[in-house]
């Protein structure tokens, strides 16, 4: 094994979960933990989104579509205006499409969609740290 | 998926979302152009929405959904415009509230009132300017 696959084996990626709903942030949690990811810290409204983005550093944040005080959309602008790099996928659910491209458009990397398909959300949270699914 | 951990977080927080949309809507009863309340009702139909369909609750989300997508339009064209809206929005609160009691005593909900899905499905009037003066002669 080198020393690479050990490093990537051994070292979680960074999540910070964003979203208004316990039941949403659970699971998500429930998903990602076991396959590689550490969620570090959870945001309950865009404000706290943006706060804890700054504080905490993820490598990744998933950010629900809707949520109070600061959209998600609005979220992600500030995020990126303060990081550029930062890492972003959008949580969004059935007839949010507009809302999506907005957020694409925005910088955010990919999206995943509620009902979650575990699969489907790793192989994005995957991509959008690595570049690759 | 644990599902009864999650139907007791969805329970819990449908609970709360179902209170805070009905003083929402009194709310708006008060003063149909207030945004805080459009917003609030929003946010928390489309939350129900994301949890029910997680559990597969499709008479849950299929309510919620239209709800949301009613409110959505709403917003978008400026405020309620009909006063039959809120009506329906009560009836749409309360067939909620029935939907989700019934899985808090059984397990799963019920068939939503089609009557109701319908009624929702019907795109709303959009907002009216307000009535101006007529200019009165002298």
């Amino acid at each position: 094994m080198t020393m690479t696959n050990t490093m990537t084996m051994t070292t979680a990626i960074r999540v910070l979960v964003a979203d208004d709903a316990r039941f949403m942030r659970e699971m998500i949690r429930e998903i990602i933990e076991p396959e590689g990811f550490q969620v570090i810290g959870e945001a309950t409204d865009g404000v706290e989104a943006v706060e804890a983005f700054q504080n905490l550093k993820p490598d990744l944040v998933t950010m629900d579509i809707v949520m109070p005080r600061c959209s998600g959309l609005d979220s992600v602008r500030k995020i990126l205006a303060t990081d550029p790099q930062a890492r972003v996928v959008m949580v969004s659910a059935l007839g949010q499409e507009s809302l999506v491209s907005e957020a694409l458009e925005a910088g955010a990397c990919d999206f995943i969609v509620k009902p979650f398909k575990p699969d489907r959300v790793l192989v994005t949270l995957r991509k959008a740290v690595t570049g690759r699914s | 998926m644990d599902v009864a951990k999650y139907r007791s977080l969805f329970l819990e927080e449908a609970g709360e979302h179902l209170a805070e949309m009905s003083r929402a809507l009194l709310a708006l009863e008060k003063d149909p152009s207030a945004a805080e309340p459009l917003e609030l009702l929003f946010r928390m139909a489309h939350s129900i929405k994301g949890m029910a369909g997680s559990l597969e609750y499709d008479p849950i989300t299929e309510v919620a959904h239209r709800l949301e997508d009613r409110i959505g339009r709403c917003r978008s064209t400026g405020g309620i415009g009909e006063p039959e809206e809120l009506p329906l929005w009560f009836r749409a609160l309360e067939e909620l509230e029935r939907l989700i009691g019934a899985v808090r005593a059984s397990g799963a909900p019920p068939s939503a009132d089609p009557a109701l899905v319908r009624a929702l499905a019907v795109a709303p009037a959009p907002a009216r300017e307000p009535k101006k003066k007529a200019p009165t002669l002298r």
